[in-house]
């Protein structure tokens, strides 16, 4: 009897079960495939030009820094970069009086592979947030006055003088037509942008090798693709001759001569 | 008598307050946007809808396109966009720092960029031509510089954008 009155309810049971089974299978798979085919049709793939921001945490870690520790372990950035920031090679950065945050975020970028450079990137995966930040407090503290008894590559002769005008123009007012705004309100004296350095005493060959890198896609770790979109407006000849400017030493700055 | 009077002074000077805070364009528009709920502006390049793979115009609803940029001192971007004239175009910007404001020269048509908000609004071009997008709120020491392009096209010469792809002026 008990039998009996089970069978047919359990076979109910079953072909619920089933039915439940199959359309939540089915359910299963139109989601599935929908979102999979939203996000493969709107989204392209996200590109992160640098993992740092401007939070009130990274400015914290940056101002944190020791320029005392920053003076025993820029032993290792003296070879290239001369023992007072000044570098002997034009094509390599000057360090001195370099702006704390743009160094530090130059070399997390380093760290991270978002900013390409065979030499660097191998030093800087040596070097901590925190033994970043000690070199910035350092840099940030070196002089920029001229020093005669030095091997400094840094006011290098204008190759071509006549490029001067076209340069200061360029520093001073920039090219409002083209979208080009001046150097000197982002990189100072005028006013200053966080992450973009003082350029008064940047060696020439240097500048123009990152304003060229700039726009032709091979750096890409600037913040919203700012100085991506104003590099890519240059003429070659425009930034040989900012680049020259500032690497004679002409640039305005507030310890440039 | 008097204290009618009174009632119908202070309702007076409580409207002419109101109206005077709903005049003001700046602080109202931004909290109507969700103001400080919006993108990041220090954080716009790491995620959400502002990263820089995600600019320019984009396949919208409806036959439309949505055009993303950000403002930022002293440049917009992307600096060039590219457009089809005569389809309904909704611009979504935001501010990285200051409020800028993008004002298409030769149009009566303009826009806010706010940090901390995304301001939107459709805008359709009947003609193709260039316009100029200066900026159009003080916003520095570069600000007489920075400015933008609209190029808007004929329709037929608009290639249609494939699903998942973001086109300026360099992509034509």
């Amino acid at each position: 009897m008990i039998y009996a009155s089970q069978a047919p309810r359990l076979q109910i049971g079953a072909r619920w079960l089933g039915t439940l089974v199959v359309l939540f299978a089915i359910t299963v798979l139109l989601l599935g495939r929908g979102s999979s085919a939203q996000s493969e049709n709107s989204e392209p793939p996200v590109r992160v030009p640098s993992n740092v921001a401007w939070t009130e945490e990274t400015l914290a870690i940056v101002s944190s820094g020791d320029a005392f520790r920053g003076l025993l372990l820029a032993r290792r950035c003296n070879h290239c970069h001369g023992e007072e920031g000044f570098s002997s090679v034009p094509a390599f950065p000057n360090l001195a009086g370099e702006d704390r945050l743009s160094f530090w975020k130059q070399m997390q970028d380093f760290r991270s592979g978002k900013r390409t450079s065979p030499v660097m990137q191998g030093i800087a995966e040596g070097f901590s947030a925190r033994a970043s930040a000690d070199l910035a407090a350092y840099y940030a503290m070196l002089p920029t006055a001229s020093d005669p008894q030095d091997t400094r590559a840094f006011p290098q002769v204008m190759q071509d003088p006549s490029r001067a005008s076209r340069a200061i123009h360029l520093i001073i007012f920039g090219d409002g037509q083209r979208g080009i705004p001046p150097c000197q309100s982002c990189h100072g004296p005028v006013s200053y942008v966080k992450g973009a350095p003082p350029l008064a005493t940047q060696n020439g060959n240097y500048l123009e090798q990152q304003l060229e890198h700039f726009s032709n896609g091979y750096r890409t770790n600037d913040i919203n693709v700012g100085m991506r979109s104003i590099a890519r407006q240059l003429t070659a000849e425009e930034k040989t001759a900012v680049s020259e400017y500032y690497g004679a030493g002409l640039g305005p700055g507030v310890n440039s001569r | 008598m008097k204290k009618i009077g009174f009632v119908a002074a202070m309702t007076l000077v409580g409207l002419a307050i109101l109206s005077t805070r709903y005049y003001m364009v700046d602080l109202p528009v931004w909290h109507f946007l969700g103001g400080g709920k919006g993108p990041d502006p220090r954080a716009l390049h790491l995620q959400g809808e502002f990263v820089e793979s995600n600019l320019g115009a984009a396949e919208g609803p409806a036959r439309s396109l949505t055009v993303r940029m950000i403002a930022q001192q002293f440049v917009f971007v992307p600096q060039c966009i590219v457009v089809p004239a005569g389809v309904p175009i909704t611009f979504r910007i935001t501010s990285a720092d200051v409020v800028h404001m993008l004002s298409f020269l030769g149009t009566n048509y303009g826009l806010k960029a706010l940090p901390g908000a995304v301001t939107e609004a459709t805008f359709t071009f009947a003609k193709a031509g260039e316009f100029k997008i200066p900026c159009h709120e003080f916003c520095g020491a570069g600000h007489y510089a920075m400015r933008g392009q609209l190029d808007v096209v004929p329709r037929d010469q608009f290639a249609s954008l494939l699903p998942g792809e973001r086109r300026t002026c360099d992509l034509r």
